[in-house]
């Protein structure tokens, strides 16, 4: 709407960087004059200091990892399944009409519900929160790979047949990189599932990791260790959707591909 | 007109009806195309030209009546069959390079992998895409997507090039080059081309023959031999009295169907 | 869209029939009673039991109202940023860097501090939602007004109309549509987060009624409500596509995927 003032990128990320660092100024301001108490809002001086510390010579680096690898092997588990059995439904449009209702039906239901059942079937184990990652990755995997696959251009479809490719070959050289946006669309949204219910899980069940850390760290007014906790996780979300973008918009590049 | 003798046709259609989703597309259809012949087919839409296509490629099978190639039975596409689709867009792979698009061809046929680089650099050359060799479908303007798609159906060695309505989606200037093109090709090649549009003009400068359809159900209306000589030319061509004169009787029939 | 209503026939009842069919068949042959499973039957009775008594429509009630009023925050906060963001690019490029850094935090990690500050009940769960439902409607919602079709403003400039009037008369009816598409997605995501709060730390609405189920060995009840849990959510979601149906005309049908 309004033109923007000619600074060239590296200008504006500074500047936005800037803004940034205002916002953590305001912070420290706001914390220092104890305008909310330092029980809720602990300095970011603090919450680093904790950070720091927590990292080196503290266990946060253990949590960190076992929430990571949590998070990775749910969601590859996930990804794997619902990559295999998408691809089989999506291809068949008998298969989707049986499956397609249910799935749809079982959408919006969110994935942390089904953790007192898991709960209920496997206890307050690491199995159950790997269950229920998985399962909650799984969804926005199989829904989006269906959808990919079931939305090959037709054309495309004929093509192949004037051409007399295989059935492997179909799959493999058409339907697979049709798909291929779908199906990292619906790993991006696993992704970001499986911190959500690995940070539960490990809440609920008590299993070691930053979600447990962070609950501890409240129960005891432990702020500053909240917070860095808290830092943590915002950056372990950070990392990943950032290099699952990037692996996205090398496998795309195809489709940013400008005349 | 007389119309090939059976014997020496390369694609025949022997009193050929189609019925599709219980509705009569197609019927009495009896033509035999003689192998290096280029047939223009003509007519409104709706008239079936599209499916007589899909008759000849071996996608669909008449329900009475049959086509037959060399002489025998058409039961499905022949890799020496190659189509050349109205949606260029659509029949590309838009995840492949200008040449891995022709590659798919040579991968369908089975081309000898140490030969392919070489088979796409000629003919990358010529449709005069050598130097977007690199680039992806949608970096490049209509013409050049379907010389693509013109390309790659080369790149199978067709004996027969069943083009629909190839350029009615392209500007008029882009239209006239690759009619030309297109009738390089066929003089260099010696294909066999049965040519769908509802041009009357470009049915008659490309043609040795134009056969005339009208719809509901779609059935041969009349078909007029093109004596006009060889090479043909955009401008002197199109001004020979006998172009003008086939022009009008065309136009008189068209003009009778659409009624 | 036809094709959609072809879709809800026969052929997709087969899936969730056959699995109660067999669910109650496998209950039953293993043995009546469980601590950790119940029989669709079992489950149908509980379901109508916790009607009967007002249990679920007390926690219904309990997690549509911190969803409610988490989305309305959130929402609120989200269109007034995403719009401003949308209209005045210098804005946008200057609150990058925040909003990148800030969007990744899971809203369920800050549950601890919700707990810190709010203590359980309502305005903690409002707090969380409202900063699960805050995401999407400002990217979703600066994405639609900075998307606005271009020749359209250059119509309004050339009809003669002012900064204000351009952006009351064109850009918000042209974004709207697409705004509203954030707003259902951020609805769902409300319930979502809603549900899990009160699964993970909350004692309050269905989810912790579910947790509560599964510890006092009622797997019956936990079911049941976890079946209420998904009705509830498609309902919702059905009646978001009718009104934007019915407010926006199928033209302006967008499709989510997930």
């Amino acid at each position: 709407m309004t033109a923007l003032p000619t600074l060239n990128r590296i200008g504006w990320l500074l500047a936005s960087i800037g803004v940034g660092l205002l916002f953590i100024a305001l912070w420290y301001a706001v914390a220092k004059a104890r305008l909310v108490s330092p029980v809720f809002l602990p300095g970011p001086e603090r919450a680093w200091d904790a950070l720091v510390y927590g990292l080196t010579e503290g266990d946060l680096r253990e949590k960190t990892w076992a929430t990571i690898e949590r998070m990775l092997y749910g969601w590859l588990l996930a990804s794997l399944v619902g990559i295999l059995l998408g691809a089989l439904i999506g291809v068949s449009q008998v298969a989707r009409a049986y499956v397609e209702p249910t799935l749809e039906f079982l959408r919006p239901l969110p994935a942390s519900a089904m953790m007192p059942v898991a709960i209920a079937i496997l206890g307050l184990t690491d199995a159950m929160v790997l269950a229920v990652i998985a399962f909650g990755a799984l969804w926005p995997m199989l829904l989006a790979t269906v959808h990919g696959f079931a939305a090959v251009e037709p054309r495309l479809y004929q093509v192949s047949r004037a051409l007399g490719l295989s059935r492997r070959e179909v799959i493999w050289k058409i339907a697979l990189p049709s798909a291929m946006p779908d199906i990292l669309a619906g790993m991006r949204v696993g992704l970001t599932i499986a911190l959500i219910l690995a940070v539960v899980g490990e809440m609920l069940a008590s299993r070691p990791g930053l979600g447990q850390a962070i609950l501890l760290a409240a129960r005891s007014f432990q702020s500053a260790d909240l917070y860095a906790g808290v830092i943590l996780l915002g950056a372990i979300g950070y990392v990943s959707g950032t290099l699952l973008s990037a692996v996205e918009a090398h496998l795309l590049r195809w489709r940013n591909a400008h005349t | 007109m007389t119309d090939t003798p059976r014997d020496r046709a390369l694609i025949a259609f022997d009193g050929v009806d189609l019925t599709l989703g219980g509705k009569l597309i197609l019927t009495g259809i009896d033509v035999a195309i003689r192998k290096g012949e280029f047939l223009s087919v003509v007519g409104p839409s709706g008239c079936g030209k599209t499916s007589l296509l899909n008759l000849a490629a071996g996608l669909l099978m008449p329900s009475k009546g049959r086509v037959t190639y060399d002489g025998k039975p058409v039961t499905g596409p022949r890799q020496d069959i190659a189509i050349v689709f109205q949606d260029y867009g659509k029949a590309l792979l838009p995840w492949r390079t200008a040449a891995g698009n022709i590659s798919l061809a040579l991968e369908a046929t089975g081309y000898p992998k140490d030969r392919r680089e070489a088979r796409i650099a000629e003919l990358l050359d010529l449709i005069g895409l050598s130097a977007h060799a690199d680039k992806f479908p949608n970096q490049l303007s209509g013409g050049m997507q379907q010389r693509l798609q013109i390309a790659r159906c080369l790149a199978q060695d067709p004996a027969v090039l069943l083009m629909d309505e190839p350029f009615g989606a392209l500007d008029a200037m882009t239209r006239q080059a690759l009619q030309d093109e297109v009738l390089a090709l066929a003089a260099r090649t010696g294909a066999t081309v049965l040519f769908i549009t509802h041009d009357l003009e470009e049915a008659i400068y490309l043609g040795d023959r134009v056969i005339a359809m009208r719809p509901n159900p779609g059935r041969f209306d009349v078909s007029f031999a093109i004596d006009l000589p060889r090479p043909r030319d955009q401008l002197t061509t199109r001004e020979q009295p006998d172009f003008l004169r086939l022009r009008r009787e065309l136009f008189d029939v068209i003009k009778d169907v659409e009624h | 869209m036809s094709k959609d209503k072809q879709r809800f026939g026969w052929r997709g009842l087969v899936l969730p029939v056959g699995f109660l069919v067999a669910a109650e068949a496998a209950m039953r042959m293993t043995g009546w009673e469980s601590s950790l499973l119940a029989a669709p039957s079992a489950i149908a009775v509980a379901f109508a039991t916790a009607l009967a008594d007002g249990t679920i429509a007390t926690a219904t009630l309990q997690t549509l109202a911190t969803s409610l009023g988490g989305l309305a925050l959130g929402a609120g906060l989200g269109l007034a940023i995403g719009i401003l963001l949308g209209l005045v690019r210098t804005a946008d490029r200057l609150l990058e860097f925040s909003i990148e850094a800030f969007r990744p935090i899971p809203a369920v990690a800050l549950i601890p501090i919700a707990l810190l500050v709010f203590g359980f009940g309502f305005r903690m769960e409002i707090a969380i939602v409202a900063f699960a439902a805050l995401w999407p409607i400002l990217i979703l919602t600066r994405a639609a007004v900075a998307g606005v079709e271009p020749r359209l403003i250059q119509v309004a400039r050339a009809l003669g109309f002012g900064p204000a009037a351009r952006v009351w008369k064109i850009v918000l009816p042209a974004a709207l549509p697409r705004i509203f598409v954030a707003f259902r997605l951020a609805a769902g995501i409300a319930l979502i987060v809603a549900v899990t709060v009160e699964i993970a730390a909350n004692p309050i609405g269905l989810g912790y009624n579910m947790m509560l189920a599964q510890q006092t060995l009622r797997p019956e009840l936990m079911l049941a409500l976890l079946l209420w849990l998904g009705i509830l959510g498609w309902g919702l979601n059905q009646a978001m596509v009718w009104s934007q149906k019915r407010l926006f005309g199928p033209a302006a049908m967008v499709r989510i995927d997930p």
